[in-house]
């Protein structure tokens, strides 16, 4: 009986192996057809880069799209590969200055406060359709809808000053109030509240490129999570994608109405979060471009290939000075802004050629009526803004006094990120080391939380970033007004509010060069009280094939274009 | 010890009386085990919006939003309900096969069209790993408690050291430079074109624990096996090699080894972050973990309820399973009814 | 006993008249007390001397005693501390005093750049002669070895406190839900099911967002997480063994369930239990090491083993050298603990004596 059981029990236990390999390679063939059948998508896209020509361009990108539609985005990699297959009214030339698109001319108004847009015949949709100008009023309109609920509305309302938009997103008003009507199928008026000086800048950010609205509502849910359900008007076609995809390919669009002017074949994107692999497979030829990790620099920066390229974004700390009382005391604020070896964060730990920050609006992204950048003077508030650590010390020895303390131990957060990581290192030994008495805890978060607990004040230290949204330095100064929901120390100044409320609403707005020397006059406010310790201007280390030129790199809106762009054999 | 024998002797009688009792039938017993797991699983989803109500921050936290564009999209996606609300919506939305739409991951995406060509190439790179992980400790385990006290034995120890202590994501690397990198023997990344080539490199490097886990246990469970009575028994009838070891000693030592096994299979289905991360491959682990630092409640929510599904179910084959190959324990709930 | 035998005890009885002293108490309840298959031949001296005469059983102990020993002192052996940054001493390759002079640990390093390898020696080009960094510095200029023995250190101290926590807690667990059996398992599985049914990484990243990052904060989500593979195996290992004879005769004797559980099945079970620990011990470091690579281990600047790997990790293929201390250490300690635990196990088992 017990060998009879003991045989069961074999053929049992063969039975279930058996059946392991038989799940195994049913399992094997559920995969293929899953992939198959259930994702034309990525078939498509196996086999375009299985043929890929080789002038298409493979560019690495650290992060996946977020999305595709154009109202909804929020992040530089969507902007970007949407800005590969739609033209805005306006783009962006070599040096980022705004020039025509689909606006084959444009009128502005004597008072500076109506643009006429007059789009160009040629420019149509991938399904034949021209693209008009309602497209325009339908795109815009969706940004403003409380219903879509677009995370860049403001762009239409506090920064581009559009008639309504303010009233619309607040659900005060129609969204067909809003102030943009299409005259007819090639004229778009817009109508804005007052002036804005840089408002043709606006025109290239992917908030305002034009959708469809027939084309839309026959996608219904799903616009924009494929290629079947998205429309180009631009210079390459998108034609292998999925949501979040970690490969996807554009090809050119023949349709173009500039088609002549693409030189490349297409576009082929591969999402790599690893850099060191990253690296390798640039190494063996398979990517034309590359981040490089500020530790690999020291492999490739003899490397004629090896480029550093400006990314726009500041970093700095924000002090809670409401909240905390030490640090409402400027000697102590002082203090940690001098004791700060702002060479060494960038020189040493960084490598990828960020650049020392003194000033509240970091370098290279704004220029001014005379066409220089707003920041090139570094030393513009020296006094106040330096590494100096003897008078690092002298401050921080009359804030203890004037607090009578001798110790602080303070809290600061910081992304779970690694260059917010490493910097949030360097600067807690160069504040202990400078400063006798204190002691910095680093609190890492999700960044999610982080911007969270800094909103709500739930902090004492904050390491943060701010990238800017157009070419202007309001997109700075225009954080640390009173009550400004990135103002995180609650800082307020009634006089910079007044010199900022001049700037951006009143008499100023026309006067260039008058609401140029204005906005310094804030910004040193803002340095004079340390209300932020900036740290550097961030800049991306990249490799760059040889092969290739024409990429134009920009700071602001669009990080990368390559309607230009030559790859030779 | 004589004693233990005396005991075995003695009440060998009650035992085979015991064993008879053990006939229930084995379709009520899986059926009543697939209710309570439906059961579970609803529970599992419950807690799973509770914890998500306990996280902090919010999906809609960029620096850019002010407060009335966040009261905007927390109606636009209902998140201003109460949980309960919320609760019975998303229920019934499953129940149809909706599973709700990302929050800013992926913006707007239903969340079944993300997953749906995800997780077979998860569960497929999870299964290479599973089946190279299992062959290969069991192979390892047997030879070193065959060859117990041998250098063999302590061969297969330093082998099973190593692969429990160097993380995936090492081998992960090391892997990708020598034999993709350097030779070209395989991708470096994963490329939706040659699914098979390309899970190479990634399902060795995740099957290197599972491999030390299973050699491990299996040696230890073999060992205790090898050193029982009944193997005394076995051999002193004169049973011998292939038959003694698959027949009785494996046989015995199968319970303890697929209970370790069980959770890694889902661990390895499920996706591994790190793994996914360097070889880009567009699997579920990485989408978990990015769903998590966004606060992106419906992926995380959906994830997590696929992970436990398959987590439920795995427990129940295993269990099943139990009874199959030691009928002694079979259906353990006998005791109580 | 035969009927003849005691036919021929009463015989030989009945010529003796009985005393008083023969129906006194015998004061013997500690005799009863004893288990005599176990303490009365001194079982954990038995133990002691079994495990003293396997060889790698003793090599896996002094490992252990070794690790331990530099993980308390080994910070304080050079001038470095795990924190202190020179950032003008980055990426110094190892450099130890008398191995200089062989060509090894001579503060090279070949550097594979994308135009092809060199030769470096920061000590010499960046001036700094008379520096001795043993494992080389990290790329804050951190001393490696200060911070693997600081980084083992933590560890260890997480390891250890998870894997002991999720024994007592996953243990009795188990046991107790695989002897009940019935409807008690059903109800204790279900709930074991549906805390483990939800992802660990989502259990842990949530304690870790609400509460205080920290040692304590990690120790308790491990703790949280890990016990429940301890009360699987221990539940398989009780449902093994629970039809077993010596429980029926013990439960015959009149023995409670929980005497039962902990007293007589408990011993038999010690050998895959002790296996789990020391697999728990791993699994504990790797999940902090996770934790770290997703940027909430232990807070930096602090380190344990886990985060010195991710650390690495990112200077792989630039500079082996910082990822190789931590590796080693860690696999030793595996080594050590696996090698001490099995010696341990066939010490604690007596069935290994036959062998």
């Amino acid at each position: 009986m017990k060998r009879a059981k003991a045989v069961v029990a074999l053929l049992m236990a063969s039975a279930m192996l058996l059946g392991m390999t038989g799940c195994g390679s049913s399992d094997g063939n559920a995969v293929n057809t899953g992939t198959s059948a259930g994702d034309s998508a990525q078939a498509d896209g196996s086999d375009v880069s299985g043929t890929a020509s080789s002038s298409d361009l493979n560019i690495m990108l650290e992060t996946p799209v977020e999305s595709l539609d154009p109202q909804l985005a929020t992040d530089g990699t969507s902007f970007e590969v949407i800005a590969d297959y739609t033209d805005g009214l306006m783009q962006m030339d070599a040096d980022g200055q705004a020039v025509e698109a689909v606006a084959e001319r444009y009128e502005v108004s004597e008072d500076g406060l109506t643009y006429t847009f007059h789009i160009r015949e040629d420019a149509v949709w991938s399904n034949g359709t021209p693209v008009t100008a309602a497209d325009f009023v339908f795109a815009w309109q969706r940004a403003v809808d409380p219903a879509v609920a677009s995370e860049y509305a403001y762009m239409l309302s506090d920064i581009g000053q559009i008639k309504n938009a303010a009233e619309i997103i607040a659900g005060e008003k129609d969204k067909s109030e809003l102030g943009v009507t299409a005259l007819d199928d090639s004229t778009l008026q817009v109508e804005l509240n007052v002036p804005v000086s840089y408002f043709l800048s606006l025109m290239y950010f992917p908030t305002f490129y034009p959708v469809n609205e027939a084309f839309f509502n026959s996608c219904a849910d799903t616009f924009a999570t494929s290629p079947e359900t998205t429309l180009s008007n631009g210079a390459f076609l998108l034609d292998a994608y999925e949501p979040a995809a970690t490969t996807f390919h554009l090809t050119k669009n023949e349709d173009y109405y500039n088609a002549d002017n693409v030189k490349l074949a297409g576009l082929n994107y591969q999402v790599i979060q690893d850099s060191q692999q990253a690296l390798m497979s640039y190494q063996t030829g398979a990517l034309d471009t590359t981040l490089v990790n500020g530790e690999q620099v020291d492999q490739v920066k003899d490397d004629p290939e090896f480029k550093t390229i400006g990314a726009g974004y500041l970093w700095y700390v924000s002090p809670n000075i409401a909240a905390v009382p030490e640090l409402a005391n400027l000697n102590v604020r002082l203090a940690f802004t001098m004791a700060i070896n702002r060479e060494a964060i960038t020189g040493d730990v960084l490598k990828d050629g960020s650049l020392p920050t003194y000033t509240a609006v970091p370098m290279q992204f704004a220029a001014g009526p005379d066409g220089s950048d707003y920041s090139a003077d570094q030393s513009r508030y020296s006094d106040v803004c330096a590494y100096d650590a003897a008078k690092a010390a002298e401050y921080w020895n009359a804030g203890l006094a004037e607090l009578g303390i001798a110790e602080l131990t303070l809290d600061m957060v910081v992304d779970a990120d690694d260059a917010p990581q490493k910097v949030a290192q360097v600067l807690k030994e160069q504040w202990e080391t400078t400063l006798p008495g204190l002691t910095v805890n680093l609190v890492v978060e999700p960044k999610k939380q982080r911007v969270e607990d800094m909103q709500n004040g739930n902090f004492q230290l904050g390491l943060t970033r701010w990238g800017p949204d157009y070419a202007d330095p309001m997109t700075y100064l225009g954080m640390w007004i009173t009550d400004n929901s990135n103002n995180y120390g609650l800082w307020s100044n009634a006089e910079y509010d007044a010199i900022i409320d001049e700037c951006t609403t009143g008499d100023l707005c026309t006067d260039a060069k008058g609401r140029w020397a204005r906005l310094y006059d804030a910004e040193k406010l803002v340095m004079d009280d340390a209300v932020i310790f900036p740290l550097y201007t961030q800049c991306n280390a990249e490799m760059l094939s040889s092969k290739v030129t024409g990429i134009e790199f920009h700071p602001v809106a669009l990080n990368r274009v390559y309607k230009n762009a030559v790859k030779t054999e | 010890m004589p004693e233990n024998r005396t005991k075995v002797f003695y009440f060998c009688a009650v035992f085979s009386i015991k064993m008879n009792e053990g006939d229930t039938s084995v379709a009520k017993y899986t059926l009543k085990r697939v209710i309570t797991a439906l059961f579970t699983l609803l529970a599992i989803l419950l807690v799973l919006f509770i914890l998500m109500q306990l996280m902090p921050g919010s999906p809609f936290n960029d620096e850019k939003l002010n407060e009335d564009q966040r009261a905007a999209l927390y109606t636009k996606y209902g998140l201003d309900q109460p949980v309960t609300v919320q609760f019975i919506k998303y229920v019934g939305n499953m129940f149809r096969g909706d599973l709700g739409v990302s929050y800013n991951i992926s913006k707007n995406t239903p969340i079944s069209q993300l997953i749906q060509t995800r997780l077979p190439i998860s569960i497929s790179i999870g299964f290479y790993a599973v089946l190279i992980g299992a062959v290969l400790g069991l192979l390892l385990g047997l030879i070193a408690a065959l060859k117990h006290n041998t250098i063999w034995d302590s061969l297969a120890t330093v082998i099973s050291v190593i692969g429990v202590s160097v993380p995936s994501y090492v081998f992960a690397l090391a892997l990708s430079y020598n034999f993709g990198f350097k030779l070209g023997w395989f991708p470096m990344l994963f490329s939706p074109n040659d699914i098979f080539k390309s899970s190479v490199l990634p399902s060795i490097s995740l099957s290197m624990f599972t491999m030390a886990s299973i050699a491990r246990f299996t040696r230890s469970e073999m060992l205790e096996v090898l050193g029982s009575d009944y193997m005394l028994l076995a051999e002193s009838k004169g049973i011998s090699g292939f038959a003694l070891i698959f027949r009785h000693a494996l046989r015995n030592a199968l319970i303890p080894i697929i209970t370790v096994l069980a959770p890694l299979i889902v661990d390895l289905m499920t996706g591994s972050l790190v793994v996914e991360k360097i070889f880009a491959i567009p699997g579920v682990g990485s989408l978990l973990v990015n769903a998590i630092q966004s606060n992106d409640y419906n992926v995380v929510i959906s994830l997590s309820f696929i992970y436990s599904a398959m987590y439920i179910i795995i427990m129940l084959v295993v269990d099943i399973l139990y009874g199959i190959i030691d009928p002694r324990i079979r259906l353990a709930g006998k005791g109580g009814d | 006993m035969s009927e003849k035998n005691a036919a021929a005890a009463v015989n030989k009885t009945a010529s003796y008249t009985p005393v008083d002293a023969d129906f006194q108490w015998k004061d013997n309840a500690k005799e009863l007390g004893i288990d005599e298959n176990f303490a009365s031949q001194g079982f954990w001296k038995d133990v002691f001397v079994r495990y003293f005469k396997k060889a790698s059983a003793v090599i896996g102990l002094v490992l252990i005693v070794v690790i331990t020993i530099f993980a308390i002192i080994g910070p304080q052996m050079n001038e470095f501390s795990y924190s202190t940054q020179y950032l003008e001493q980055k990426n110094f390759a190892p450099r130890i005093a008398v191995l200089e002079r062989f060509g090894i640990f001579d503060g090279s390093e070949n550097l594979k750049t994308t135009t092809g390898s060199m030769k470096i020696n920061y000590y010499e080009d960046k001036g700094f002669p008379d520096l001795y960094y043993w494992f080389g510095s990290d790329n804050f200029g951190r001393d490696i070895w200060t911070r693997t023995w600081s980084g083992a250190r933590v560890s260890l101290i997480i390891a250890v406190a998870a894997a002991l926590i999720d024994m007592i807690i996953g243990m009795s667990y188990g046991l107790i839900s695989g002897f009940f059996g019935g409807k008690t398992d059903m109800v204790m599985q279900r709930i074991l099911e549906i805390a483990n049914g939800i992802p660990r990484l989502v259990i842990v990243t949530l304690l870790l967002l609400v509460l205080e990052p920290g040692m304590l904060t990690i120790i308790f989500a491990l703790m949280l997480t890990e016990w429940v593979g301890m009360s699987r195996i221990a539940r398989a290992e009780m449902l093994k063994l629970k039809d077993q004879e010596f429980v029926l005769a013990s439960r015959t004797l009149g023995a409670g369930s929980f005497f039962i559980i902990f007293k007589e099945v408990l011993p038999n079970i010690i050998g895959p239990i002790i296996t789990q620990v020391m697999f728990s011990i791993p699994t504990a470091i790797f999940t902090e090491a996770f934790l770290s690579f997703v940027g909430l281990g232990i807070p930096v600047p602090q380190c344990s083993l886990g985060s010195l790997i991710s650390e690495g990790f990112n200077s792989f293929t630039t500079h082996p050298y910082q990822i190789i201390p931590p590796i080693v250490v860690m696999a030793l300690l595996m080594l050590s603990f696996n090698l001490a635990a099995d010696g341990l196990r066939e010490a604690l088992d007596p069935k290994f004596k036959e062998m």
